[in-house]
């Protein structure tokens, strides 16, 4: 059956990464979602990793046909850093075949520029999700700052905004990996929803949570059941028990149920400088800068619901609009 | 001997016209294309200016590419001779100036790509702010493999600041997009302040432009005077640099050249922001990263400069330069 309203066009820029790839399944089976493409940007892996990690999500979606663009291979002005809990292939133990197909010809920033200019010039904005370092956001627009013209939005998972930090005291792995390009897009003036820690501390993997998501049975239900069991954090002291933060797949779950989310608008600046606090996410929840609340933080999040709607889609098998 | 293959990435500029001159008068270069980056003025000058240079210089066939137009993070600076803006037409000859409607950060990208698969990587002369070089070498792995070395002007070492009391207007101007080009592995030669200090055109160099010279040659001079570069206070001695010709003159002539290897890296942080620190000494234990021009042979060098740019020939279609 069609979806009663126009579906949402997006695309999805990632580092899978395990909660990008649970992210990106999720989106495959939202008929409400027209995926225009996913780029890919070194992260929690690097870029030959993650770019096979996509391809290899991808088939095992069955979405042999979606362009997957790398992107950057390093961040816009610091060394790389890298993940730590997903594991060496950035899938933890999910073993799967070797991609049949390699990357698309364009590179993720030359996609996002003509996509987004195209997208501009018809009227017709996309939403960009994001759920890596920011350095092809950050970079198009530098190249091409126009683009902003065809962005609906960016609904992003990063930052951790009053809540402490996961890579470092008070820094988000996301931003903290290109801070430069996080400050790019926070100051660009577009509107951006921010997935934190502080909503993605609220969805824990708990052991109850990855039972119902198996019990969906299916291929995708159990990749993600096994991609869960790893995940888990083992530090009951910071969690109160089993489990880790899911942080990527909130992002397309902002857009299917809005409604699980709470958020307060505020302007948010990027410490850039601190010795401490580089990659630290300053919201100014009470207006004591200049600068305008372009951004709507995400304060909190109905986990439940959120992990019903995930295993719901995992298990129904239902697939995306095809661009 | 086969052309160097170059790329020029500028900002003009009066100085940046010096470069873009000395490149078009030497057989020695395959100039492949100009790149433009906001810098000494904003991006639209830049443009119309490069554009300019071009046509004077007999390149009206290099394509000139758009680059960008604000720096990766910090907040925009120009140049100390920004009120010359776009030339005048009292200064500079008008001449149609189109840009190739590509972006300068997907030409670097392209060209260093398929330059890296030839096996003949291309030489960029880098007269201002890093910020295209920086956002095309960090997109793709193999595009520093594809610059054979960047020529930048950039740099303060015992000299000091021009823009800031320690930091010369590129590094100042984009400190970030140099810290990233600096880490990219890519050789690079280095003409900080103190180099570029030595060697400075005088009243008789532009005399001698004016008297002998053919028309691209008077406009620089020309040019070269409404900018007022001289600073005796600074300098010792009447004149005024031009730093970023120093690039090509480099390339040209290295043996009018001495150069120091160092490791070098740029502040972006702090007070000090855009300030480019050399270690000759490996004090700080980094790989070295580039070669330092320390000493130049001032004399021989001006008359080589202005030798070539007394040959360059009148443009064609000059008439309404005629009355210069």
């Amino acid at each position: 059956m069609a979806p009663a309203v126009q579906p949402r066009r997006i695309i999805i820029d990632c580092d899978p990464g395990i909660d990008d790839a649970i992210a990106l399944l999720l989106a495959f089976a939202s008929p409400e979602l027209e995926l225009r493409g996913i780029t890919v940007v070194s992260g929690n892996v690097p870029i030959d990793l993650t770019v096979r990690n996509a391809l290899q999500i991808c088939a095992l979606a069955g979405e042999s046909g979606l362009a997957v663009h790398a992107g950057c291979h390093r961040p816009l002005v610091r060394e790389p850093i890298r993940g730590l809990f997903s594991g060496p292939t950035g899938l933890g133990k999910l073993d799967l075949p070797a991609p049949t197909r390699p990357a698309a010809a364009q590179h993720a920033v030359a996609f996002l520029v003509e996509t987004l200019t195209d997208a501009a010039d018809r009227g017709a904005p996309i939403t960009l999700c994001t759920m890596g370092p920011l350095t092809n956001l950050a970079v198009a627009l530098r190249v091409s700052p126009a683009i902003a013209v065809g962005i609906e939005r960016v609904v992003m998972m990063g930052g951790a905004y009053q809540v402490p930090g996961n890579r470092t005291p008070v820094a988000e792995f996301n931003i903290l990996a290109d801070p430069h390009a996080a400050h790019v897009v926070f100051s660009s003036g577009l509107p951006i929803t921010a997935i934190g820690l502080d909503a993605s501390h609220q969805a824990l993997s708990t052991p109850d949570r990855v039972a119902l998501i198996e019990a969906g049975g299916g291929a995708l239900s159990r990749a993600v059941g096994d991609l869960l069991r790893y995940w888990d954090r083992g530090d009951p002291v910071r969690f109160n028990g089993p489990g880790g933060p899911l942080h990527d797949p909130l992002v397309i779950a902002h857009l299917l149920r809005p409604q699980l989310f709470a958020t307060r608008a505020a302007a948010v600046a990027v410490e850039l400088e601190g010795a401490l606090t580089l990659g630290q996410t300053v919201p100014d929840w009470f207006g004591q800068t200049e600068a305008a609340a372009t951004v709507d933080v995400v304060t909190e999040v109905d986990a439940n619901a959120f992990y019903g709607l995930l295993a719901e889609r995992l298990a129904s098998g239902r697939r995306r609009v095809v661009a | 001997m086969t052309a160097l293959p170059l790329i020029i990435d500028t900002d003009p500029g009066v100085d940046d016209v010096a470069a873009i001159m000395l490149a078009a008068a030497s057989p020695e270069f395959d100039l492949r294309a100009v790149t433009t980056v906001a810098g000494n003025v904003p991006l639209d000058a830049v443009i119309a200016n490069a554009g300019r240079s071009l046509a004077l210089a007999g390149c009206s066939d290099v394509p000139l590419h758009a680059g960008a137009g604000q720096p990766l993070v910090r907040r925009q600076v120009f140049g100390r001779h920004r009120a010359l803006g776009t030339f005048g037409d009292d200064l500079m000859p008008v001449a149609p100036v189109a840009t190739s409607g590509r972006s300068a950060i997907d030409v670097l990208i392209e060209t260093a790509i398929e330059a890296a698969e030839r096996g003949q990587p291309v030489t960029v002369c880098a007269l201002g702010p890093l910020t295209n070089l920086a956002l095309a070498l960090v997109q793709d792995v193999r595009v520093a493999a594809g610059i054979d070395r960047i020529v930048v002007m950039g740099g303060a070492l015992s000299a000091l600041g021009n823009r800031a009391p320690w930091a010369d207007f590129n590094m100042l101007a984009d400190p970030h997009a140099a810290a990233s080009v600096l880490r990219a592995g890519v050789p690079l030669t280095l003409l900080p302040l103190e180099a570029t200090f030595q060697v400075l055109v005088t009243e008789a160099d532009l005399q001698r432009l004016e008297r002998v010279g053919s028309l691209p040659a008077r406009v620089f001079a020309r040019l070269f005077k409404a900018s007022d570069r001289s600073d005796p206070a600074r300098f010792g001695r009447p004149g005024g640099p031009v730093h970023d010709a120093l690039t090509v003159a480099w390339l040209l002539w290295p043996d009018l050249f001495r150069t120091q290897d160092a490791a070098i890296g740029v502040a972006t942080t702090g007070e000090v922001q855009g300030y480019l620190h050399a270690d000759f000494h490996n004090i700080g234990d980094q790989p070295v990263n580039a070669s330092v021009v320390r000493a130049v042979d001032e004399r021989p060098l001006l008359d080589r400069i202005i030798e070539r740019f007394c040959a360059l020939p009148d443009p064609a279609g000059t008439h309404e330069a005629a009355a210069l």
